[in-house]
């Protein structure tokens, strides 16, 4: 076995993701058991199975034959934390707030994610000037044209 | 008498109508979490202030725009803008990043048209008998059809067929998640109030497609998308000649689209599906689906297309509609005073002929209107910068998947559905496998749950689920869509051995 | 007297709605409580100037909805439909996130009664034909109806006990797949409602109704109490407020929902559609909820749907 490969990162996430989907399987075939109802059974059993035996295959296979296939690759991790994180606190924020003001968090932290250019004064205000009138636009055509009840 | 009601759908009142429904809803379409169904629950009191033919051509015009708008964001942002797109990214999204956005754009603007067309006429000239279609598809035609769209999960496996299936099976698991729909249970909750409605399909679209876009948008400089220099306007002339070309996909698409549409419980999502099926199984071998290749996006756009006029035949002659657009309409006609079902076309003719000639109206304008808002879609699409489509884009997901219930536990399931798509797809569980999964799974239980409690009823397990002739034909065709590729991949390989002896 | 009551809600309304008033509907579009919530549509408009716009929120069989109605704000800007038996048989059931007694409901405005419904060609032209192919051939004949736990499945295992047979129940996602199940003859019979012969006209026939007394559309469909069964009662409708909502706003909301429904133009329309009209009010809901609920949990229970 090559060992360098073994324990690339694209083996141990196969292997993981595999594992995972195992357990997910058998949490499954767990939570069936209490199910009154047997029309309510059939299927999630029968799924639960197939994924069990589709993703316990896939790792067994990745164990006989590693291969460094998939990883996470290039990129600043920073900014996905950024942006993902961002998005979450909207989610969080938008109860108290109020929907627009929590939308700004989830905007600005997009934008700092995605800005790899050298900041300027021009594209500051553009930038930010278009952001919000986007913004305005969007929360304006759900709120008062399609009556979604936002926050 | 056929001629009246042409003219009267052709009133400057009703052209109006059409190009501004058209417009509407090609941009809702655009915008995933905006459904077709929003905008029409909201249009309807408007409607009650109509002649009930200008207000029917008005929500007809919004929910033809609204399915080819939903292939916008499938190829400029690998997002279905509604679930009838979802196949239309396997090959637009390729066909955006290699610099092809505004071809791509043109051809689902010239299949749209082409199958909205087919699905338009078959409601004028075939809805009484095509409606029957809809009555011979039992609980076992449905779990079969699902059957057939899992199939294509194996065909988009890129080689890595466990991964894909266990990406299927997971999906279809993420299906059961909630209160049952016909069972009494409540399943895969943990005791969590969150998951009690389950995962929305248009939720679990947005956060397994869109998000892992931003995700890996934000992580590197560069462009969002190729492009060519020099391009100015949407290759109107190339696309004509890639849709003349394959003519034979537009039309077995669009047939696909229109009978996949008169039944009730499938709807556009399927037909895609189905029809980019056909269209893959039947590949010339230069044609490489799944990477760009321009026959994909027409066969999934000219069959969701046709689901619209495919979708009014049962809603108009049996009074079941198909879809949530075709239940709001039939809602607006019942206010009206329409009585739809079975009578409607001999008792209230002249409206519904008048509505089929606005829903073709539509269609057409669809050409020049698409076309247009397809430009300028693609121009804002490749020259906003990074900075601005991501956090703009990002607003988007989450008002639109706030949207549609209201619900902000509805985002936070997006999002993590986000992170749990863009992890699993950096090693080799791709997307579409669990979005197949999702969709037909439901299909599928529901199916296998009343075939079963049929066939038990009547002693005839076996007869049920293998014995009806429609079952048959749909078990056939799964069949030769798994084997056939497996059978020339072998024949080949051998070819390759004796020539190599 | 009614002219009088109605001026003085009139008066009442005019100083208390603010704006487009939003009506929530648990479900997608389409079914029995979106038909009857676009039929009160214009005439809310008419009668109090302002906007209802529907809007749907389906998941759960309702209880997505009904879960979240009460952490909306109480102003009497925002309305929900409720349905019978769901807020009974649901959180009785498991817990969904909402309780029957946590449901501001403030009107009850119809119901859809049972009905036993086949195709025009079917063999079974009386309900007795249709008991006695049941006793016949035991769980042979099949039935399709919306859902489990649900107004149609309870239906079914009552009348299943009161006539001494036993038939297959199968369900489908909402009454338009279960009819569709039965015109395409999947399933023998279908239970439905009295809305389903309305829609479906000419192409069905419905063998008996759950009604006290026969529906004025459908004077040829004998009642079950006719027929010698004890069974009247179907899908009950109504709409609630968040439970946030004052005594005054809760009053005026039942004030206009009468309104509306003593409308003749509203009942007639109602009735061509195949509904029941009914009228509980905000004073008498809690009356008629107590005896609902009794009866729910009592037929579930002996069906062996919940413990």
């Amino acid at each position: 076995m090559n060992r360098s490969a073994a324990n690339s990162q694209g083996q141990m996430g196969s292997l993981i993701i595999s594992a995972m989907f195992v357990l997910a399987g058998v949490v499954t075939l767990y939570d069936t058991l209490s199910y009154t109802d047997r029309d309510s059974k059939v299927f999630p059993q029968t799924v639960a199975i197939i994924l069990i035996i589709c993703a316990s295959v896939s790792f067994i296979m990745r164990f006989i034959k590693p291969t460094d296939e998939g990883g996470f690759g290039q990129g600043i991790w920073w900014r996905r934390v950024l942006l993902i994180s961002t998005m979450v606190l909207t989610c969080i924020a938008m109860p108290y707030v109020g929907f627009l003001p929590a939308g700004v968090i989830a905007f600005a932290g997009g934008l700092i994610a995605a800005m790899h250019d050298r900041w300027s004064l021009s594209n500051i205000l553009l930038y930010w000037g278009s952001g919000g009138f986007i913004m305005v636009l969007f929360y304006t055509l759900f709120k008062f044209v399609l009556h979604v009840p936002l926050p | 008498m056929e001629l009246d009601q042409f003219l009267a759908a052709l009133t400057p009142l009703n052209l109006a109508l059409a190009l501004f429904g058209v417009l509407a809803g090609t941009i809702v379409g655009s915008i995933p979490g905006l459904t077709a169904t929003m905008a029409l629950a909201v249009l309807v009191p408007v409607t009650f202030a109509m002649e009930p033919a200008s207000a029917l051509i008005l929500l007809g015009a919004i929910y033809t725009g609204a399915i080819y708008g939903g292939a916008y964001a499938a190829i400029l942002l690998n997002t279905p803008g509604t679930p009838s797109a979802i196949a239309t990214t396997f090959d637009g999204y390729p066909m955006a990043k290699r610099g092809d956005g505004d071809l791509a754009v043109a051809l689902a603007c010239f299949a749209s048209v082409f199958g909205g067309m087919v699905g338009a006429l078959a409601l004028l000239f075939l809805a009484p008998p095509l409606s029957k279609v809809a009555l011979a598809f039992g609980p076992i035609e449905y779990f079969w059809l699902s059957v057939f769209g899992l199939s294509l999960i194996a065909a988009l496996s890129n080689g890595n067929l466990m991964k894909a299936l266990a990406g299927g099976a997971f999906g279809m698991l993420l299906s059961t998640v909630g209160v049952a729909e016909v069972s009494a249970d409540i399943r895969l909750t943990f005791g969590s109030q969150t998951l009690i409605g389950g995962f929305g399909v248009v939720v679990a679209l947005i956060g397994l497609y869109c998000i892992p876009v931003l995700i890996d948008l934000v992580a590197v400089p560069g462009r969002h998308l190729k492009v060519e220099e020099n391009v100015k306007a949407v290759r109107i002339g190339d696309a004509f000649g890639l849709a003349i070309r394959s003519k034979f996909n537009l039309v077995r698409s669009s047939v696909i689209g229109t009978l996949v549409g008169i039944l009730p419980g499938a709807g556009g999502s399927v037909a895609g599906l189905v029809a980019y099926s056909e269209a893959k199984r039947t590949a010339k071998s230069h044609q490489k689906f799944g990477e760009g290749e321009p026959d994909g996006i027409m066969a999934t756009e000219s069959a969701n297309s046709a689901t619209v006029g495919g979708g009014f035949i049962p809603t108009l002659v049996l009074g079941i509609p198909g879809t949530p657009p075709d239940a709001i309409v039939l809602g607006a006609l019942l206010v009206q005073g329409v009585r739809t079902g079975p009578a409607m076309f001999t008792q209230s003719g002249s409206i519904v002929y008048t509505f089929i000639y606005g829903l073709i109206i539509a269609t057409i304008l669809m050409l020049p209107a698409g076309l247009l808002i397809g430009r300028y879609a693609y121009k804002s699409i490749v020259t906003i910068p990074k900075a601005v489509l991501v956090p703009a884009v990002g607003f988007m997901t989450i008002i639109g998947t706030f949207s549609i219930r209201n619900s902000v536990s509805d985002v936070i399931i997006m999002l993590c559905l986000g992170v749990f798509g863009w992890v699993v797809a950096r090693f080799g569980f791709a997307a579409s496998p669990i979005v197949l999964g999702l969709i037909l799974g439901p299909i599928a239980e529901q199916g296998f749950v009343q075939g079963w409690i049929i066939g038990d009823a009547t002693n005839n397990l076996f007869g049920m689920f293998f014995g009806r002739p429609i079952s048959q034909g749909i078990l056939a065709f799964t069949l030769i869509t798994l084997i056939l590729p497996i059978y020339l991949a072998r024949k080949k390989n051998k070819a390759h051995v004796e020539l190599e002896s | 007297m009614a002219i009088a009551m109605a001026s003085t809600a009139n008066v009442a309304t005019a100083a208390e709605l603010s704006g487009p008033v939003s009506y929530i509907i648990p479900f997608g579009p389409g079914g029995e409580s979106d038909i009857s919530a676009r039929f009160q549509q214009p005439f809310f408009k008419e009668k109090f100037g302002q906007d209802m716009v529907i809007s749907y929120q389906p998941g759960g069989g309702g209880a997505v909805g009904w879960a979240s109605l009460n952490g909306l704000k109480g102003d009497g800007q925002t309305i929900m439909g409720v349905n019978l038996p769901h807020i009974i048989i649901k959180p009785a059931q498991k817990d969904v996130g909402f309780t029957t007694e946590d449901l501001n409901t403030f009107y009850m405005f119809h119901y859809t009664p049972d009905a036993i419904v086949v195709t025009a060609d079917s063999p079974y032209k009386t309900l007795a034909d249709l008991v006695a192919d049941a006793k016949a051939n035991p769980g042979e004949v099949t039935m399709s109806g919306s859902g489990k736990a649900s107004a149609n499945h309870l239906a079914q295992i009552k009348f299943d006990k009161l006539a001494g047979t036993l038939t297959t129940y199968v369900p489908f996602k909402g009454t338009g797949a279960a009819v569709t199940a039965l015109l395409g003859k999947q399933t023998k019979a279908e239970w439905g409602y009295t809305t389903v012969g309305a829609k479906q006209g000419d192409a069905v026939r419905m063998l008996a109704v759950a009604m006290e007394e026969r529906h004025p559309l459908f004077p040829d469909v004998p009642t079950f109490k006719e027929l010698g069964y004890d069974m009247t009662g179907g899908a009950y409708r109504g709409i609630a407020l968040p439970n946030s909502a004052d005594a005054a706003t809760t009053k005026m909301w039942s004030d206009m929902i009468g309104e509306i429904n003593n409308d003749p133009a509203f009942r007639q329309q109602m009735l061509d559609g195949g509904f029941a009209m009914l009228d509980v009010d905000a004073d008498g809901m809690a009356d008629f909820m107590k005896a609902r609920i009794e009866e729910y949990l009592n037929d579930a229970r002996e069906a062996g749907l919940i413990k």
